[in-house]
């Protein structure tokens, strides 16, 4: 039985479902992303975990006993809002001991408990600060400070890095997890944004319509996604429509693929910008490997890549490629290569 | 926190609002249906004789008509009186805001009694206009300012000017500043710009501010009285001389509710008035 | 300031000199020396004023108020504060209908309001005695308090007092740790409205209805006098307010 499970949680509002039949098992130490579009139902999740929702159908338990129905101030979960939600009318010191003074810690000991958490989000110093003085990476690590400081069984986030600027996302994004792992602190995330799911966590739950698509590593997400949307989402992604021959092979663009094709109905071939090799017309390719070609339409230089625009015979394929590397020629016939491997066929959606 | 421990907070409200509010209003009704005995005693009993009493007397025709005419006249004063200031005060950026938009609504915060006094002193046969008009020799004699409509009106549109500044200032909140701007950049001066974008689309809180000023209008009661002289007779003057002077609980219920309903079908008017405007 | 911008600023400055005239004159009148109501004043002297602290009906009247005052800015918070915090923060059915039935008291208008107190209370033997007052007034200052708190309340980020939650506080100790102190500014800007309606309101509190008596009994600038004293009142405490407000701003937010 793992530390945190939760199972085939629901919630309906209104007229629309916003979690359906949500189950995940977390084991103690872990962070695990809930990633996905806006209304994918995921802070919903949190929001049941924290107590701050009731679900309609399932249950929560934590390291065994059942907490479903347990109000949030019983919970002892750690939640990092979105908005940070610090106390504007109290000081940083008492914003992070407030939690503790709820658990009627003595004084001396609130204190250096305190002074602790702000050392380990390197704010020492501020504790006489009002949360409207600090700027916005300050206010989110005070945050991250009280909701640490009570020794929470669990760690929510809740889109907490979304309101800060690219560069200050960076750092925190490498802070959090190096606090979360010192720590072992079991730890859900929240976010849209799956740089953050893909550096943060051990593993992903990606999100969609109220229901989970799929679980796995990051890596697992990235490189074998279980579902169209997955392969959508995490990453970028050429979604190139192709057709199958008489004997289940695929054909794009009228090449043949050394690919097989899912057994009906019509699909389309998704492939990584970035696992596209450009090759001469000329050059020749190795068993099993991809190759259709085309013209090259224009290159776009992009700071840390290169994105080329290619147009074949039904369509078109962005390649992404390392800056420094020969770009081709426009107007210049190329061919297109890449693993079969990285070939991942997914049925058509009909919208 | 837990809903049904909040309900238990309604609760001290909810007694207070039925028995000092609800049940009183109800008793009110209640004794529209009473009658006044020839002694003066009331009688009780469920009969419309009341009713049909004042809906046929001429006088509470008469009364009906002074209301409204004088709710119309001293709207359209508080009206023109109030739509420049609000105005003014939406579109200014003077760092004296806050303090002109206090000083706009002073007379609420002033008693009504003082209000009257003061107007007596300013209309009155030996205050200030009449001064400053004979000692200019524009008149003779001393103009009767007081104790008439005339004082009335103007004394009552004063009243009700910061309630109707309050609700055009909310009026023009919706007011988009670009419209104007791109009136101007297509050529019509500050003057047409006015006529033909600001003041049109300000119509719908024009309407509701003299709906509002209108109701207020018609159940004022200190201001007729006084400035009134006992010259200037309304619903308002009356339902109140039935109630204390004459105890007749009966007739003066029947005139509140009368008037009551007159309110209600003008709120009405004014707010599809207002909802038609918008469009 | 172009042309338009200088049109619309004289009538505005028109309308305020209208609207402050009744104010002005009744000032420079309490100041008056003379018998009778005459503008401009003959000469000038604190005689009314003296008159006012030696007018026994008019002082006592002027103490009542201040009593009623107190009781009913007590009691409208005490009760009106409860049930707005429910009202805003509640999920429960009849919500909307709920708040529409408390703030009812403040659609009717008091004409009919008063008539119908007068015919509940005299049976009761309430009318103008002190209870009677008290609860009279109170039909507006408890609704008009609903509806100030419940905007105050709901004005406070939900998120807040979700963390609160979450890191521990039970309901009751989230409002008094979180909720009653971040609202305090409004309570007190509350207070301070339920106050100054108060001093001006012109139902059947005693203070104006020992003014009107007066003032239908003879014309002198006593009740000059008298207003200048109650503005001033008046403006004492909204300044008192402000002031207030503004350091539990500075305190608190």
């Amino acid at each position: 039985m793992s530390y945190l499970e939760l199972s085939g949680l629901q919630k309906r509002y209104r007229d629309s479902v916003a979690v359906d039949d949500v189950s995940l098992s977390v084991e103690k130490g872990e962070a695990v992303a809930l990633l996905g579009p806006s209304g994918c139902g995921k802070t919903t999740t949190l929001r049941m975990l924290a107590g701050l929702v009731d679900p309609d159908r399932g249950a929560i338990r934590l390291d065994g006993a059942e907490v479903t129905k347990l109000p949030a101030h019983k919970r002892n979960m750690g939640y990092v809002f979105q908005s940070y939600a610090l106390f504007p009318h109290l000081s940083v010191a008492r914003n992070v001991g407030f939690g503790l003074e709820e658990r009627g810690v003595a004084k001396a000991e609130i204190a250096r408990r305190v002074a602790e958490a702000l050392a380990m989000v390197r704010l020492s110093g501020l504790d006489r600060r009002r949360p409207r003085e600090l700027s916005g990476g300050q206010q989110q690590r005070v945050a991250l400070a009280r909701s640490l400081v009570i020794r929470p069984s669990v760690l929510l986030l809740d889109e907490s890095l979304s309101n800060l600027d690219a560069k200050l996302r960076d750092t925190m994004r490498h802070e959090i997890r190096s606090i979360q792992r010192s720590l072992g602190i079991t730890t859900l995330f929240v976010t849209h944004d799956q740089v953050e799911a893909l550096t943060m966590c051990d593993r992903i739950a990606v999100m969609h319509r109220g229901g989970i698509a799929q679980i796995g590593s990051p890596e697992d997400i990235y490189e074998r996604p279980a579902t169209r949307f997955v392969a959508e989402f995490v990453g970028r992604a050429n979604a190139l429509p192709a057709t199958h021959d008489a004997e289940g092979r695929v054909v794009l663009w009228g090449e043949r693929l050394p690919v097989a094709a899912p057994a009906s109905g019509e699909f389309d071939l998704f492939v990584r910008p970035q696992r596209i090799r450009i090759l001469p017309i000329s050059e020749a390719v190795a068993e099993g490997m991809v190759r259709v070609t085309g013209k090259v339409l224009r290159s776009v230089f992009v700071g840390d890549h290169v994105e080329v625009l290619v147009e074949g015979a039904a369509g078109q394929i962005q390649v992404e490629l390392q800056s420094g590397t020969a770009l081709p020629q426009e107007g210049a016939e190329v061919a297109l290569v890449w693993q079969a491997r990285d070939t991942l066929p997914f049925p058509r959606e009909t919208a | 926190m837990s809903d049904a421990r909040l309900k238990w907070l309604l609760l001290p409200a909810a007694l207070f609002v039925l028995a000092i509010y609800a049940w009183p209003t109800l008793g009110l009704f209640r004794n529209a249906f009473n009658e006044t005995g020839p002694t003066g005693a009331m009688v009780e009993t469920w009969s419309l004789k009341t009713t049909a009493e004042v809906l046929e007397d001429n006088f509470t025709f008469d009364l009906t008509l002074n209301s409204l005419w004088l709710s119309l006249s001293a709207t359209l004063l508080a009206l023109a009186m109030s739509y420049p200031v609000a105005l003014f005060l939406f579109r200014t950026n003077s760092r004296f805001r806050g303090l002109l938009a206090v000083v706009a609504i002073m007379p609420m915060l002033i008693s009504g009694v003082v209000r009257v006094f003061g107007w007596l002193a300013i209309l009155g046969d030996r205050g200030l206009v009449n001064s400053l008009a004979q000692s200019f020799g524009l008149i003779s004699a001393p103009m009767k300012l007081v104790f008439n409509w005339t004082g009335v009106t103007i004394g009552l549109a004063e009243s009700i000017m910061p309630y109707m500044i309050l609700a055009l200032l909310a009026g023009f909140g919706q007011l988009d500043r670009t419209l104007e701007e791109a009136s101007r950049s297509l050529g019509a001066t500050p003057m047409r710009t006015f006529l033909r974008v600001t003041l049109p689309l300000s119509l719908p809180a024009l309407a509701l501010a003299a709906g509002l000023g209108f109701v207020l209008s018609m159940s004022a009661y200190i201001t007729p009285k006084l400035l009134g002289g006992g010259r200037v007779f309304v619903l308002a003057t009356e339902i109140f001389e039935q109630a204390t002077t004459n105890t007749n609980w009966p007739m003066a219920s029947v005139l509140a509710i009368y008037t009551l309903v007159l309110l209600l079908l003008l709120l009405v008017t004014s707010n599809l008035a207002a909802r038609g405007l918008k469009r | 300031m172009n042309g338009a911008g200088r049109v619309l600023s004289s009538l505005a400055a028109l309308v305020y000199a209208l609207i402050l005239a009744p104010i002005a004159i009744v000032v420079a009148l309490a100041f008056s020396a003379d018998n009778f109501i005459l503008f401009p004043p003959s000469g000038y002297s604190l005689r009314w004023f003296r008159a006012l602290s030696t007018h026994g009906p008019l002082l006592s009247a002027l103490w009542l108020s201040v009593q009623i005052a107190s009781v009913v800015t007590l009691l409208s918070l005490v009760i009106g504060v409860p049930a707005a915090l429910a009202l805003a923060k509640g999920r429960f059915s009849g919500r909307d209908a709920l708040t529409n039935f408390f703030l009812a008291p403040l659609l009717l208008p008091t004409l009919i309001t008063g008539l119908a107190l007068l015919l509940f209370f005299t049976p009761l033997r309430l009318t103008a005695t002190l209870p009677g007052l008290v609860l009279g007034h109170m039909t507006v200052t408890v609704p008009f308090v609903i509806r100030m708190m419940t905007t105050a309340f709901s004005t406070l980020p939900d998120d807040i007092e979700a963390a609160a939650a979450t890191l521990g506080a039970k309901p009751w100790r989230v409002v008094r740790r979180v909720t009653l102190p971040l609202v305090t500014p409004g309570l007190i800007a509350c207070a301070e409205t339920v106050i100054s309606l108060f001093l001006s309101g012109p139902r059947a509190a005693t203070l104006p209805v020992e003014m009107v008596r007066y003032v239908e009994g003879r014309t002198d600038p006593l009740i000059a006098a008298l207003s200048v004293v109650l503005i001033v009142a008046t403006l004492i405490v909204v300044v008192i307010v402000e002031r207030l407000v503004g350091i539990a701003r500075a305190v608190g937010k």
